[in-house]
C-alpha cells in the first residue's frame, strides 16, 4: 500500500525555503516540505505552527515572501488560487468556504470554467455523493446545514474538481469516529487512483493510522520528517510540542443536588413542520458535566439553538436554577449565566475583522468588566483579553490584532476562554476543542474539570468519544431529534456507543 | 466499525421556480381584481383606465432600471446609494449625445455615462477600499454640480440649450398592436365590471408603448437569466454572500465586483436616458426627482430579486400615475385599494399562523379603510405623499423576511481572512 519511495518522476510537490510574515508574526520561516506522488502525507504541529499558512501559500491563497514551489518537478508561481486549481491542486480550508445563501450546488460548482448547466451538476454531484458516501443534497440552502455536513460539502468541492492534489486541513475536527472512518476508506481509495492527499490533524492516533509520511512544523520551521510506520502518537506529541499526551480521566465526581439546567418535553419544528427535537426532557445538576453523543444532525444543534433561545420551540420548558427561562430572550440568558462555545467559531462565535478585545466584549456586552454601566470599558475589556491570552495560552502578538490573524486553534482558545469568564452557571459547549492541539486540549479539559469542581453545569456536544467519555457525568445519545439512550461513560466501550448512535442499539427511552 | 450512518434527509426549502412564477400570477390577478372592485365601489374610473396603465408603466420604468442597477451592485457586495448620481449622468450623457445624433445615440450615451460613474464607484470601493455609502453620497453630490458645470461648457448659447437643459433630442419611436385601440376602447367606456378594466388594462399595455420601454421590461427577465442561469451570474452573487469562498475557488472578487457596479451604472444611466428619450425629449436639471432612490427601495423591499423589484417600481408607477393623471379624488380610491389590500396579507399571514405580522398588516389595513371611510377625499398638499406612502406601507409590509447578500457594504481585502 506504501507509495515506492524509488518510484521514478518527481515529487508531487516540493516546497523550498517557503518563508512568510505577517504584522508581528513569523508564520513560516524557511520551510521545506516534500510529498511524493501517490501518498498521503500529514502536516503536525501545535496551533499557530504555520500548517495552515503553508496550505495556503501552496493554494496560492497566501503569496510567500520567498520561497519556490514545485508541482510535480516544474516551478510554480500561484498568483491565485485559480492557477493552484488550474495545477490540479484542491484544498479543503480549516475553516468553511461557503456562501450560506447559496445552494450546495451553487457551492459546488462555483468558478468552474465552462458553461453552467445545473442538470449536469446535479447528476455528477448525486454520483459522486453516493460513491464516497457523503449524503448531500444539491438543492439545499448550506444556511441550513450542520457543521458535519458542511465538511462533507467541502470535501466533495474538492473531488468534484478532479484534483491530483488535496490538501486537507482539519477535515475531521467536527466528524464522528464513523464518518472519519468513511473519510479514510475515501482516501485509500482516491490514493489507489493516484492522488497524492496531505492532511492536517491534532489528532495523531488518526494521523499515524492514515499517513504514510508525517512532516512536523514547530514555530514555523519544518522540524523533521518521519515514516508514520516508525512513530508512537506519544513520541509525534513530543516532536510537536516537547509534552506528552493528555488522558481525560474525570476526577472524582462533583455533582451537587441543585439542578441547574431543566428541560421538560422540549420539541423545535422545522418550517415545514417537520420534528427536529421532540419530547426531549434532560437535567443537569451544578458540577455535572452532561455529554450528548450522536452523529451530527440528529437535533444537537437544535438542542443548543432552544436552549440558547435562539430558535423557537414548539412545545416545553426550560428552566436554569429553578427560573423558568422558557420565555426569555437569548441576552437575558446570557446575562443569567449561560455560557456558549458555539460549533462554528467563525461563524457564530467570533467578529473576525475586529480585534481581541472587542471579540471579549461579544456575549459580555452588559457585564464587568467589558461593561461599566451603559457603557462599553475598553480598558476593562482589554485587561481581561490579557488574562484569557496568558491563562489559554493563545498564541497572538496582542490583543488589538483582528480575530482573523489568530490560528484556527487559537480562535478556539480565545472563545473557550471568553465562555468560562464571568462564572456562568451553565455552559453550553459544542466542540469545545475544535482543532486546538493536544496541549491545548489538555489544557481546556482541566479548566473545565476546575469549573465544574465549582460548580458548573455543562451540557458537552462533541463527536470527540474520548472527550465525550473522559469529561462526562452522564451520556446521552441523540438519534432523530429523540435522547435514545442514557448511558454510564465509566462503563460504556466506544463500540457500544457507536451502535446507540446509529440505532443498531436501542434502549428504552430515559427522560 | 461499518455501521451505516444515518442521515435524515430533509427537504429542499427553495421553492421551484415554476411555483414561484404561479404564485407571482396569482397575486397579480388578485391585485387586479381587487382593483376592479375598488373602482365598481367608488366609481374612480382611472383607477383601470388605458392611459392610467400606459403611464404607471413609462413612470415605472426609469424606477425599474434603477432598481435593476441596484440588484447588479449590491449582489455583487457593493451598496449603491450613488444610483441617483449615476441616473443624472446618464440623463446629462444622454442629452449630450442625443441632440447631436438622435435618440438611440442618446440611449448609448446615458448607458456610458452611468457605467463611467459606476467605475469611479467601483475603483473608490473595490480598489481602495472606501466606505460605500459615502462614495455613494460623494457621487450624488457630485453629478448635481457636475452636470450643470458641463452644460454650461456644452449646452448654452445652443438653440434650447442652457445651463440647465440641453437642446431638444427626438423621442423614441411608440408602436402599439394594430386594430387594438379602437375595440378595447369602446368596451373599457362601458364600465362593467372586470371586462371594462380588463380592456383598460390590456390597451394601456399594448398600445402606444415607447420601443424603449420594451426593451426595458424585457432587461427583467434577462437579469433573472443572467444572474441565476450563467456561471457568470453565480460568480457574480458568490462575491456579495462570501468573497472569502468565491477567492478560494478562483474567482476574481475583484473583477466581478467590478462587472457589477459598472452593470448597475449602466442600467441607472440607461433609466437617465429614457427619461430624456422618452419623456422630456431633452435633458433637464433635476429630471431624476430622485427616482435613483426610489428604485433603491424597490430594489431592497423587491428582496434583492428581479421580480420582486419589478413589482415593487410598478407600484410605485402606478401610484404616481394616478396622482398625476386624476389628482385627489383617485388618490383617495387608492386609500380603499391598500386597506383591502393589506386585510388580504392579513388574512394570508393569520392563516400561516404569523400573528405578529397578521397584527400589524390588520392594524395598517384598518388604518387606511378608517381614513378612506372618514375623508371625502385627500388634501391637495397630500396627494403627492399618499401613492409613496401607500407603496412604501404596502411593500414593506408584503415583503416576509428580507435577506440582503450576506456580505453587502463590506470591504474585502484579498488574503486577510480565512
Ligand atoms: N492573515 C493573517 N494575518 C496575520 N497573522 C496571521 C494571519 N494568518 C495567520 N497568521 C499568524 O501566523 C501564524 C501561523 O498561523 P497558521 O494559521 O498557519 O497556524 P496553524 O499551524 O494552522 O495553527 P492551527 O493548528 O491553530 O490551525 C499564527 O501565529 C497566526 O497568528
Ligand atoms: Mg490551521
Amino acid at each position: 500500500m506504501t507509495a515506492d519511495p524509488t518510484a521514478p518522476g518527481p515529487p508531487a510537490v516540493e516546497l523550498r525555503g517557503i518563508t512568510k510574515t505577517f504584522p508581528g508574526v513569523v508564520a513560516n520561516h524557511d520551510v521545506d516540505l516534500e510529498v511524493r506522488a501517490g501518498e498521503v502525507h500529514a502536516v503536525c504541529g501545535e496551533n499557530g505552527a504555520g500548517k495552515s499558512t503553508l496550505m495556503k501559500i501552496l493554494y496560492g491563497m497566501q503569496r510567500p515572501d520567498s520561497g519556490t514551489i514545485a508541482v510535480r518537478g516544474e516551478q510554480v508561481k500561484f498568483r491565485s488560487p485559480a492557477d493552484a486549481i488550474k495545477s490540479g491542486i484542491g484544498m479543503v480550508h480549516q475553516h468553511f468556504m461557503l456562501a450560506d445563501n447559496l445552494t450546495v450546488l451553487e457551492n459546488v460548482v462555483l468558478g468552474l470554467p465552462g458553461r453552467f448547466d445545473p442538470a449536469a451538476a446535479r447528476t455528477r454531484i448525486g454520483e459522486l455523493s453516493a460513491r464516497y458516501g457523503l449524503g448531500v443534497d444539491p438543492d439545499r440552502l448550506v444556511e441550513q446545514l450542520g457543521v458535519g455536513e458542511r465538511q462533507r460539502i467541502e470535501i466533495l468541492k474538492v473531488l468534484y474538481r478532479g484534483a491530483r492534489v488535496i490538501i486537507l486541513d482539519e477535515p475531521t475536527a467536527v466528524l464522528v469516529p464513523q464518518e472519519v472512518d468513511e473519510l479514510f476508506g475515501n482516501l485509500a481509495g482516491l490514493r489507489a487512483e493516484g492522488l497524492t492527499v496531505l492532511f492536517i490533524s491534532h489528532k495523531l492516533d488518526e494521523v499515524i493510522r492514515v499517513a504514510d509520511r508525517i512532516t512536523v512544523l514547530r514555530q514555523g520551521t519544518t522540524v523533521t520528517t518521519v515514516e508514520a510506520g516508525s512513530v508512537t502518537t506519544a513520541q509525534l506529541a513530543h516532536l510537536m510540542v516537547g509534552g506528552d499526551l493528555p488522558t481525560p480521566e474525570t476526577r472524582e465526581s462533583t455533582v451537587r443536588d441543585e439542578v441547574t439546567l431543566g428541560v421538560r418535553d422540549l420539541s423545535v419544528r422545522s418550517d415545514a413542520g417537520r420534528d427536529l427535537l421532540s419530547g426531549v426532557g434532560l437535567s443537569i445538576r451544578a458540577g455535572e458535566v452532561v455529554g450528548i453523543a450522536g452523529v451530527e444532525g440528529n437535533g444537537q444543534a437544535e438542542l443548543v439553538e432552544a436552549l440558547l433561545g435562539t430558535r423557537p420551540i414548539a412545545t416545553g420548558a426550560v428552566t436554569l436554577a429553578g427560573e423558568d427561562i422558557t420565555a426569555w430572550p437569548t441576552s437575558r440568558r446570557r446575562e443569567a449565566g449561560i455560557g456558549y462555545i458555539p460549533e462554528d467559531r467563525q461563524r457564530q462565535g467570533l467578529l473576525l475583522t475586529q480585534p481581541l478585545w472587542e471579540n471579549r466584549i461579544l456575549g459580555h456586552q452588559t457585564r464587568p468588566p467589558s461593561s461599566r454601566g451603559v457603557f462599553i470599558s475598553r480598558r476593562g475589556a482589554r485587561k481581561d483579553t490579557e488574562r484569557i491570552v496568558a491563562e489559554f495560552g493563545v498564541k497572538t502578538p496582542g490583543v488589538d490584532v483582528p480575530a482573523f490573524a489568530l490560528s484556527g486553534g487559537n480562535q478556539q482558545k480565545l472563545v473557550v476562554g471568553r465562555e468560562l469568564s464571568g462564572s456562568p452557571k451553565l455552559l453550553v459547549a459544542a466542540h469545545p476543542t475544535r482543532g486546538v492541539d493536544v496541549g491545548a486540549q489538555a489544557l481546556i479539559w482541566d479548566k473545565l474539570r476546575d469549573a465544574r469542581a465549582a460548580g458548573l453545569a455543562v451540557l458537552l456536544v462533541s463527536a470527540d468519544l474520548e472527550e465525550l467519555l473522559g469529561l462526562s457525568d452522564t451520556l446521552k445519545v441523540m438519534l432523530r431529534g429523540r435522547i435514545v439512550a442514557t448511558l454510564d461513560p465509566a462503563t460504556v466501550t466506544p463500540a457500544e456507543l457507536g451502535e446507540y448512535m446509529t440505532g443498531v442499539a436501542t434502549q428504552e427511552a430515559t427522560p | 466499525m461499518t455501521a451505516v450512518i444515518e442521515r435524515p434527509a430533509a427537504p429542499p426549502v427553495r421553492a421551484p421556480w415554476r411555483d414561484r412564477v404561479r404564485r407571482a400570477a396569482i397575486w397579480a390577478a388578485l391585485v387586479f381584481v381587487t382593483l376592479a372592485v375598488v373602482r365598481q365601489v367608488t366609481g374612480a374610473n382611472a383607477l383601470t383606465s388605458a392611459g392610467t396603465v400606459n403611464d404607471a408603466i413609462g413612470l415605472a420604468v426609469p424606477i425599474g432600471l434603477a432598481a435593476l442597477g441596484g440588484l447588479f451592485s449590491e449582489r455583487a457586495g457593493v451598496v449603491n446609494i450613488g444610483l441617483e448620481g449615476m441616473m443624472i449622468f446618464g440623463t446629462w450623457f444622454a442629452g449630450w449625445a442625443g441632440y447631436q445624433w438622435g435618440p438611440w445615440a442618446a440611449v448609448l450615451g446615458g448607458i456610458a455615462g452611468g457605467a463611467l460613474f459606476g467605475l469611479v464607484h467601483a475603483l473608490a470601493t473595490v480598489t481602495f477600499g472606501v466606505d460605500h455609502i459615502i462614495s455613494g453620497v460623494a457621487i450624488n453630490i457630485i453629478a448635481v454640480g457636475a452636470t450643470r458645470y458641463l452644460s454650461s461648457r456644452f449646452f448654452l448659447g445652443r438653440e434650447d440649450g442652457g445651463v440647465n437643459q440641453s437642446p431638444s433630442v427626438p423621442l423614441i419611436g411608440r408602436v402599439g398592436v394594430p386594430g387594438a385601440g379602437g375595440p378595447l376602447g369602446t368596451l373599457e367606456g362601458k364600465h362593467w365590471f372586470l371586462v371594462s378594466d380588463l380592456a383598460g388594462l390590456l390597451r394601456g399595455l399594448f398600445t402606444d408603448v415607447s420601443l424603449l420601454t420594451i426593451l426595458a421590461v424585457l432587461l427583467v427577465p434577462a437579469a433573472f437569466w443572467l444572474l441565476w442561469r450563467t456561471g457568470f451570474g453565480l460568480r457574480l452573487r458568490s462575491v456579495g454572500e462570501s468573497p472569502v469562498a468565491a477567492e478560494s475557488l478562483g474567482v476574481p472578487v475583484y473583477t466581478m465586483k467590478y462587472a457589477g457596479v459598472v452593470i448597475s451604472g449602466a442600467l441607472a444611466g440607461l433609466g437617465g436616458a429614457f427619461l430624456v428619450t422618452v419623456y422630456d425629449g431633452k435633458f433637464l436639471e433635476n429630471q431624476t426627482g430622485g427616482r435613483g432612490f426610489i428604485g433603491l427601495a424597490a430594489m431592497i423591499f423587491g428582496n434583492w430579486r428581479p421580480g420582486g423589484l419589478a413589482a415593487g417600481s410598478a407600484l410605485f408607477g402606478y401610484t404616481d400615475s394616478l396622482r398625476l393623471r386624476e389628482g385627489s379624488a383617485a388618490v383617495h380610491a387608492l386609500l380603499l385599494f391598500a386597506a383591502i389590500l393589506l386585510a388580504i396579507l392579513a388574512i394570508r399571514a393569520g392563516v400561516t399562523r404569523r400573528w405578529i405580522p397578521a397584527g400589524a398588516l390588520a392594524v395598517a389595513a384598518v388604518g387606511f379603510g378608517v381614513v378612506f371611510a372618514v375623508t371625502d377625499q385627500v388634501p391637495a398638499v397630500l396627494t403627492p405623499l399618499v401613492p409613496y406612502a401607500v407603496t412604501l406601507v404596502v411593500l414593506a409590509l408584503a415583503a416576509k423576511r428580507l435577506r440582503m447578500p450576506a456580505a453587502d457594504g463590506l470591504r474585502y481585502r484579498k488574503g486577510e481572512t480565512g
